[in-house]
């Protein structure tokens, strides 16, 4: 298993800070992509934050009424060592399928 | 290098084995840690490679280890990323740059053509280029355009560069390790879609880094392939044995310069070659492949080289894509191709 830290994003343009409102995921809890993990406010406006990958969430930072930098820690997920890039999925390996048989007579000479 | 991966090397460590289970993520990760502490010359960067740790996690935690100056993030600009790599060469670095996927390339093929190739031909030998790009490759996981093609013919036309690719951990960690040593500038074309898969990776590199590699012997036909297509050749040669036919798979491994001479012993042997490819045919390496065999096997084939490849279009959008890569069938038919063959 991997690790992988997601920080505060820029939730705007050139906004520097958010203030967490309310967590709608706890640690221990699996997510899904898309998922909305976090309600923050900013200078500019309140919003859900959605999951940016699939994981099990195993750290959170900020507890509601907080303020948190851009480019902090937000959310720790733990991720299994196969987990796809951020392009693409993971190959699955198959049983071999076939159609085709092979049928010769090999002359040894 | 992630936690899990120092735990698994550590456990091999304290039990002295010769060999651990990674997947080739894991050993070109482990490959990349090593080249950074035993070379104070190598700078590893490009797009998401400091921070994020790669899109795939192959710079995984070596720019927290090894510090921001020597493993960085660049812009989303693969000519300044290659053209900073001839500066950097230049000025003594080990430059190991990646272009995040293959058909990113494209942008930089100036800088990697017209400066990377000749520098050292250019300036008689005063200015090698110890260049090892890497750059994903290959079709097989769903991606959109531009994320899976194959450019080895391409690379392998230009005077002054090298060209590899592994098929499986062992021969990733050993051959990252091997191309970053190397004075030329080497493009080394990781197969995508099997960074996942795990095998063991030995501490010997076995002294046979320079060639192709025969990953299964076998009497009746030789399969040739490279990068993700040597697994699918793996499994043909299983089900061929089915039949009765006795497969030899030879990894080539290097793809500039090619190994002529385990081709001439391979099908010397087998008198019959199958030649696999995920890139088009039309001037794809298969037919460089095809040459070389007949040059040195003329007199004793039983069957003009078949070539079992992508198509002559565009690669396609991950929908399609088991259409266009040689899938097992496919290589079985050009297999029965050779076989049916009769002079005359």
């Amino acid at each position: 298993m991997a690790e992988i830290s997601f920080p505060l994003p820029d939730l705007g343009e050139g906004l520097i800070e958010a203030t967490v409102l309310d967590w709608l995921v706890s640690p221990g809890d699996q997510v899904e992509r898309n998922q909305p993990l976090v309600e923050l406010e900013t200078s500019k406006s309140a919003l859900e934050l959605p999951s940016p990958q699939a994981g099990k969430v195993i750290r959170i930072h900020g507890a509601p009424g907080e303020t948190i930098n851009v480019g902090e820690p937000l959310v720790v997920f733990e991720v299994p060592d196969n987990t796809a890039g951020i392009v693409g999925t993971v190959p699955q390996d198959d049983a071999p399928k076939r159609r085709v048989r092979l049928s010769a007579v090999l002359d040894e000479d | 290098m992630s936690e899990s991966t120092t735990a698994i090397l550590e456990a091999a460590a304290a039990t002295e084995t010769q060999s651990v289970k990674l997947s080739m993520q894991q050993a070109l990760n482990r490959a990349l840690d090593e080249i950074l502490s035993n070379d104070p010359k190598t700078v590893v960067f490009g797009e998401d490679c400091g921070q994020l740790g790669g899109v795939f996690r192959i710079t995984d935690g070596l720019q927290a280890k090894h510090g921001g100056s020597r493993v960085f993030d660049t812009p989303l600009a693969e000519s300044g990323i290659l053209g900073m790599s001839v500066g950097l060469a230049m000025a003594g670095f080990h430059p190991i740059p990646e272009v995040q996927f293959d058909g990113f390339a494209y942008p930089a093929i100036n800088q990697i053509v017209c400066q990377i190739a000749r520098m050292n031909y250019r300036s008689r030998g005063t200015l090698p280029m110890p260049i090892t790009l890497r750059v994903p490759s290959f079709g097989g996981i769903r991606a959109p355009e531009h994320h899976g093609e194959s450019l080895e013919a391409l690379f392998a036309h230009v005077p002054g560069l090298k060209v590899v690719s592994p098929s499986d951990p062992h021969d990733a960690y050993h051959l990252l390790k091997y191309a970053a040593s190397r004075p030329d500038p080497v493009i080394f074309m990781e197969p995508k879609s099997r960074y996942w898969q795990k095998g063991d990776v030995g501490t010997s590199d076995g002294g046979t880094l320079t060639g192709a590699r025969v990953v299964r012997p076998g009497r009746h036909l030789t399969l040739v392939a490279w990068g993700a297509m040597v697994a699918r050749c793996l499994q043909v040669a299983e089900l061929a044995a089915e039949d009765g036919i006795d497969v030899e798979v030879l990894d080539l491994r290097w793809l500039k310069p090619i190994d002529a001479e385990a081709l001439a012993t391979s099908v010397g042997k087998t008198r019959r070659a199958v030649v696999v490819h995920e890139a088009p045919l039309t001037s794809g390496l298969g037919a460089e492949v095809a040459q070389l065999i007949t040059q040195s096997c003329f007199d004793t084939l039983k069957a003009p080289v078949e070539r079992v490849t992508g198509f002559d279009v565009p690669y396609p959008s991950g929908d399609l894509e088991d259409e266009y890569i040689p899938n097992i069938d496919r290589i079985l038919l050009g297999i029965q191709r050779v076989l049916e063959y009769r002079r005359g």
